[in-house]
């Protein structure tokens, strides 16, 4: 379906694909020098167009719209990443899978509690989505928040989207009425199961999982699974019992014809062990002796919360992957936060082992061959993940460089105003997003929430590599009102300790849908917002 | 409200992996011992006020370096606006006491123009049985480098405080005595919130304020 949308930047028109994405960048060519669009927002600030809009609304031509008065209070539209995602989630938009398909693009006055909004003659904001927003806000202090922002005056920035108000005063929010009774999260112990799902305590399966499932369970029993069928059916999140298989796919360690499969696991494997044989002795080697040190001490170290990686025999397992790959991988060699890198596989294969609780699993009560099994695929999915970054590990690790730097760039367009905060008190990216890199978020992650990551970063193309930037940037502007209300240099102590405890795959989920929103709307467009 | 300083020194603190870094730092800001915790990756932040003198605290921004040698190209960028560091070695790891003079050439590589205090810490020591670094190695090393050293346990909380407010008297009073001096452009030193009446009075020590010509 082709939606004509204009470019929030230029006011040129041009079509997306489907209403179910976000539109992608404008590219006109060329596009209207800064001076030019400065200007213009200068001169009409209360151009907010919204990121779905049908196209077919009455929007007056720059040129011809009367002057706008001074003084007199201008709508502004709270930016898409102005929202936190707990506000979103109560006006009932998961993924942008949920988005009705249909939205009649509202006036972009709506989004505005000013009386005034009726500026450039269009209808205010019906009342009753004014208090349903008001009563979704969790505390009253956030309420008051959302008012003070979006009642500011405009700063003449063009704000990107009022999506949200649509949803807000369209009538699609009954279906979706459970999420919304959901103020007060049921504490969630800090390891609790960490191989599955909701935080929130949802019910275990909706019907919509339910054919989700059979979907998987339908692509997967093909002969030949269609990889790409796949990816698109797991980006949104892998069902437990189907993450292993898929998961082995998605790497590309398992082939996809049914008939190779057993052949190739059986060859891999043994190849794995071959390893073993062949290296692991010279781990006491002189020229190989510090990096099995440094992996045995960090080995403890790893998941020390986590009663399962306390066993020695879960250790040795560890110990054995990180060593061989080490090994094989001379540029680089072991890096601290590799170890990290193991424990989703790890998780994941044992879990087709485990019905409950894999945290307190005691792995020596499982047969030989499955232990087995589980290191040697272990290593390889590992393998196959880090042949996409392994730039992030060698020698002065320019690949995390080299995105930390794009992360900046990246929002200081998305948000200015948290990029001028950190200029302001002089932190700088690398002083917490360097960790974001090396580990991949996981350690600002519980366990579960990055098993759901990566169900996504497997199934898009560059996941590690590329869309992990744009999750950075999502998950940054996450905390945009912590952020801004840092007043000194010391704020950086929040950034390295976010709480995100009680995350669980709603909150991934919402993660995920920004970034991807975020990919789609500056991936190609290296001029879009730029300032 | 916010508390008062009258200067914020930036400290450092380096040494090879597992000596104990985080877990120093953290006793001292937090109070907390963990037996385990995640190895440290590329460098954390921390940050405490100590009172010196009666009335005059001092902000201590703390860097807590990761000690693996992939890290270097991230944690030597902080050396630079470093004024102070704790140079830390595992009493119980006689290899970390080895590798001291490698780090602190690194340092002394990435600091200029600037210099920076050391104080030379070794932790862990309420695991007598497994010493591996007797105190008077230990001490004729600190002299050979020019420095001061003391022994700590972030988990019997021994000489912890007092390694971190010896370092910063240290640096207080080469402040004061004008060896090193506020720059700009340069954060190892700064001057903090002070009410009218004490920054008077620090104006007639403070460093740095010398005939023009």
């Amino acid at each position: 379906m082709l939606i004509p949308t204009a470019c929030n930047e230029c006011y040129h028109s041009y079509n997306t694909l489907t209403l179910l994405k976000a539109p992608s960048a404008c590219r006109r060519k060329p596009h209207p020098t800064a001076s030019v669009l400065y200007e213009r927002k200068l001169r009409f600030p209360a151009f907010c167009f919204p990121t779905i809009s049908t196209g077919f609304e009455r929007r007056p031509k720059p040129n011809t719209l009367p002057e706008v008065q001074e003084g007199l209070q201008l709508p502004r539209v709270r930016p898409q990443h102005q929202r936190r995602l707990g506000h979103r989630r109560r006006r009932g938009r998961g993924l942008f899978g949920r988005r009705p398909s249909v939205v009649p693009a509202p006036p972009a006055a709506a989004c505005s509690p000013a009386p005034s909004a009726g500026l450039l003659g269009r209808p205010r904001r019906p009342r009753r989505a004014a208090d349903g927003r008001r009563r979704a806000l969790p505390k009253p202090e956030g309420g008051r928040d959302l008012a003070k922002i979006d009642s500011r005056p405009t700063n003449g920035r063009v704000v990107k989207s009022c999506s949200e108000a649509q949803l807000s005063t369209a009538k699609v929010r009954t279906p979706i009425q459970k999420q919304q009774s959901l103020p007060i999260r049921p504490i969630v112990p800090l390891v609790a199961r960490i191989s599955d799902q909701n935080a929130s305590g949802a019910p275990p399966m909706t019907v919509r999982e339910k054919s989700r499932l059979d979907k998987f369970r339908q692509l997967l029993a093909s002969p030949n699974t269609d990889l790409d069928e796949l990816r698109k059916l797991s980006w949104s999140g892998i069902p437990r019992e189907m993450r292993p298989i898929t998961w082995r796919l998605l790497s590309g360690y398992l082939p996809a014809n049914m008939e190779r499969r057993d052949l190739v696991l059986k060859r891999k494997r043994d190849e794995y062990f071959g390893f073993i044989e062949q290296y692991y002795h010279s781990r006491t080697d002189e020229n190989h002796r510090d990096t099995y040190r440094q992996i045995h001490i960090d080995i403890p170290r790893t998941n020390p919360l986590i009663p399962l990686f306390q066993q020695p025999l879960v250790q040795e397992v560890f110990e054995r992957i990180l060593f061989i790959w080490a090994i094989r991988h001379p540029a680089s060699g072991y890096v601290q936060g590799i170890n990290d890198l193991v424990t989703p596989f790890f998780v994941v294969f044992l879990s087709e082992f485990v019905e409950e609780d894999v945290e307190n699993f005691e792995m020596a009560g499982l047969p030989l061959e499955c232990q087995r099994n589980i290191e040697a695929d272990s290593f390889w999915c590992m393998s196959k993940l880090l042949d996409g970054i392994q730039d992030n590990y060698t020698f002065a690790q320019p690949g995390i460089q080299i995105k930390v730097k794009a992360l900046e760039e990246l929002v200081s367009r998305i948000d200015e105003d948290v990029h001028s905060h950190f200029q302001r008190y002089e932190v700088e990216y690398l002083q917490f997003a360097f960790r974001w890199m090396n580990n991949l978020l996981m350690r600002e992650l519980p366990l579960r929430c990055t098993i759901r990551l990566w169900d996504t970063y497997q199934a898009e193309a560059e996941g590690f590599s590329h869309f992990h930037l744009y999750v950075c940037a999502a998950f940054l502007i996450e905390w945009r009102k912590e952020i801004l209300s840092m007043v000194d240099f010391q704020g950086l102590l929040m950034l390295q300790n976010l709480p995100t405890i009680h995350w669980g795959n709603e909150e991934v989920g919402l993660l995920l849908a920004e970034a991807y929103r975020l990919k789609y709307m500056f991936a190609d467009a290296p001029n879009h917002y730029r300032r | 409200m916010e508390a008062i300083w009258i200067y914020q020194f930036r400290l450092i603190v380096i040494g090879d992996s597992t000596v104990g870094k985080s877990c120093l730092l953290r006793r001292f800001t937090e109070g907390k011992f963990t037996d385990i915790s995640d190895p440290t990756v590329g460098v954390d932040f921390f940050a405490r006020l100590v009172e010196i003198e009666p009335g005059k605290r001092i902000k201590l921004q703390l860097w807590d370096t990761a000690g693996q040698e992939r890290f270097r190209s991230i944690t030597r960028s902080y050396y630079r606006n470093s004024v102070g560091g704790l140079l830390v070695f595992d009493l119980t790891n006689r290899r970390s006491f080895e590798h001291l003079k490698d780090w602190l050439e690194e340092a002394k590589m990435h600091v200029q123009p600037f210099q920076i205090v050391f104080l030379l810490v070794g932790h862990k020591c309420d695991l007598i049985q497994l010493r591996q670094v007797s105190r008077e190695e230990a001490e004729k090393v600190a002299l050979a480098f020019g420095m001061k050293y003391i022994e700590t346990s972030a988990k019997d909380t021994v000489n912890v405080e007092e390694s971190f407010t010896v370092l910063t008297r240290d640096i207080y009073e080469r402040v004061k005595r004008g060896e090193i001096s506020i720059q700009e452009d340069w954060e190892g030193v700064k001057s903090g919130f002070v009410p009218n009446v004490v920054h008077s009075s620090e104006e007639a020590v403070k460093p740095g304020r010398r005939c023009p010509c």
